[in-house]
């Protein structure tokens, strides 16, 4: 029941908050197609940018790492997650009042407080530069958000669902995977939208660790900018390549992007 | 947030570990020996789920967390011997020019990664809550967008914004201020707001779907009575939909607080910490610490101050938000 003018002044002050948001990167994608140098918008629309920007920068190679890095925290985050997430929700844990509380706390510890022994200690073992010490390290990550999430989903599932296949005495094992694993698909669809979106974002953990042929295509394009500083065009079109996969993703499933990364910001 | 402290009996669920407990006050003595027998079966079965997980998780986090300590207490070049200091690094983040600065910086960076973006997240949203209108949808995926996009790519479209000839300073000229157009960016007054802003673009599409979720749990039952009051859009605002947020505005505090200390692709891509150290965080400092001119046992010491920090500003904004 609100009135006519709240309504337009609801309608315009959205809409100029929606201008200033879109602003950056509207002129970002004109930059990106656009023939001058310096990025100004054209009506002249040169997609080739995006060609000439992939070839110079070599986004086959980065994307790629990026692409191998994201898939393999994807599936160990997963599993490790319903694995995780089936005992503190389902079968309970020895010493679960000691350890769950463990595994909240890491929601919390942020990459810059461990960065500096985990460099050094994978120095050691010759895991820097190497794609397995990173995989190794957004898995470890991860474990805490998985768990949680997974451990909720679980939680929320009918007590029904599980009786029948109580009665056929089914082993954890079977339990987990045949009857409670597909009935929270949901949940994992999720789960594997955010560990791809923070794992192909991320600047951090690939700057510190990963060099040369095996940089990822986020680092690349920091690479990238500090060479071209001259061709905004081409700077702007490598940017789009780099966000376009995630990007891409958020445009089919927004729902889930914003209901995952709430749950893990309120933790209930 | 509810643990499920009494563990669970056989493989099924129950909800907090309560109906366990009564299942087995009422059922016969050997049955509940059966039973506890089976849920402690059940129990050990779990741990051996949870096992890889909690296990990477210690070796990856926790383990280099307690390193982080140790390594603090020495001089280390990251190549030569390490030397025993004992807390001179700590001291010298709160007494060195530089690094002290940083916290300065922070300060100054609260205004553009914490209230401004909780300001406008709890206006576009009270807005969204509000109308009810079609479209609201549209705008919510505009407001979160920044959300997804990799910091690498918002740190390059703010570059573009800010450049000395790029939108921004085009905009001033075109409207005859000229005289305010500069390189922002490149400003010694000036770069500390610039990257701020930078997050308050970030940032504040996050609280509002923070809020606007924490709205839809308060009653509707409030907001008809407040019209039936004749309440206007400001009234509802304030003593309707403020009050039921409190537990998301604590939230939201605790998150971009946080963020604003941790402050680093951003600020690293786009500036450096420059110009001079103008924008430099203490996460830039560590970073520079760690692997630009190696004293390892400085950047230990400032992510474990920084972890300190956190974990107290986390603990002081939960123990007010539940104290009113």
């Amino acid at each position: 029941m609100t009135s006519h003018t709240e309504k337009i002044w609801n309608y315009l002050i959205l809409t100029v908050m929606a201008l200033i948001v879109l602003w950056p990167v509207g002129t970002f994608i004109a930059a990106a197609v656009s023939p001058d140098r310096a990025g100004r918008p054209s009506a002249d629309l040169q997609w080739g940018n995006f060609l000439t920007a992939w070839t110079q920068a070599e986004f086959g190679r980065s994307m790629t790492v990026s692409l191998i890095i994201a898939s393999a925290v994807v599936v160990l985050s997963v599993l490790l997650a319903l694995l995780g997430g089936y005992a503190f929700g389902v079968l309970g844990v020895l010493a679960d009042r000691f350890l769950f509380p463990l595994v909240l706390f890491g929601m919390m510890v942020s990459l810059e407080v461990i960065i500096v022994p985990l460099y050094y200690q994978f120095r050691t073992l010759g895991l820097t530069d190497n794609l397995f010490g990173v995989i190794l390290i957004h898995t470890g990550m991860g474990v805490p958000f998985g768990i949680f999430w997974m451990r909720a989903a679980f939680r929320a599932l009918p007590r029904g669902v599980f009786e029948s296949a109580e009665i056929d005495g089914a082993g954890p094992f079977r339990m987990l995977w045949s009857i409670a694993a597909p009935n929270i698909m949901p949940a994992v669809y999720t789960l594997i939208l955010l560990n791809f979106m923070w794992t192909w974002n991320d600047y951090f953990l690939s700057l510190v660790f990963l060099h040369g042929d095996n940089q990822t295509a986020t680092v690349a394009l920091g690479v990238f900018q500090g060479k071209y500083v001259t061709q905004i065009n081409l700077m702007a079109a490598g940017g789009l390549i780099v966000a376009a996969p995630v990007l891409i993703l958020y445009v089919i499933f927004q729902r889930k992007f914003i209901s995952g990364m709430l749950a893990g910001a309120i933790k209930e | 947030m509810t643990t499920s402290n009494a563990g669970v009996a056989v493989p099924a669920r129950t909800d907090d570990g309560d109906s366990s407990v009564t299942e087995s006050i009422t059922t016969a003595g050997s049955r509940r020996r059966r039973s506890s027998r089976a849920r402690r079966r059940s129990r050990r079965a779990g741990l051996l789920f949870a096992a890889p997980g909690l296990a990477l998780y210690a070796v990856v986090v926790l383990w280099p967390m307690i390193q982080s300590v140790q390594y603090s207490f020495y001089k280390w070049d990251g190549v030569t011997a390490a030397v025993w200091v004992g807390v001179r690094n700590y001291v010298s983040f709160f007494t060195d020019p530089v690094l002290r600065s940083t916290l300065g910086n922070v300060l100054i960076l609260l205004v553009f990664f914490a209230l401004l973006p909780i300001a406008l997240g709890l206006l576009s949203a009270a807005l969204i809550i509000r109308a009810k209108q079609p479209g609201m949808a549209v705008y919510r995926w505009i407001f979160f967008l920044p959300q997804v996009l990799t910091s690498v790519v918002i740190a390059l479209l703010f570059k573009r914004m800010y450049a000395p000839e790029g939108p921004i300073n085009e905009a001033l000229r075109a409207i005859g201020l000229d005289a305010f157009a500069k390189n922002w960016l490149g400003d010694f007054t000036w770069a500390l707001p610039a990257v701020g802003l930078i997050g308050t673009w970030v940032t504040f599409g996050f609280c509002m779907v923070l809020f606007i979720s924490g709205a839809a749990s308060v009653s509707t039952d409030l907001y008809e009575a407040a019209r039936m009051d004749g309440a206007g859009p400001i009234r509802e605002f304030f003593s309707v939909t403020l009050p039921g947020l409190r537990g998301q505005i604590a939230v939201a505090l605790t998150l971009t607080i946080t963020g604003a200390l941790r402050a680093f692709d951003l600020i690293w891509i786009t500036t450096r910490g420059g110009p001079g150290t103008a924008t430099q965080t203490p996460a830039i400092a560590l970073y520079k610490a760690a692997f630009v001119n190696p004293d390892v046992g400085q950047a230990a010491a400032i992510g474990v101050v920084m972890a300190v920090l956190c974990l107290v500003i986390a603990l002081v904004i939960t123990r007010v938000s539940e104290k009113e």
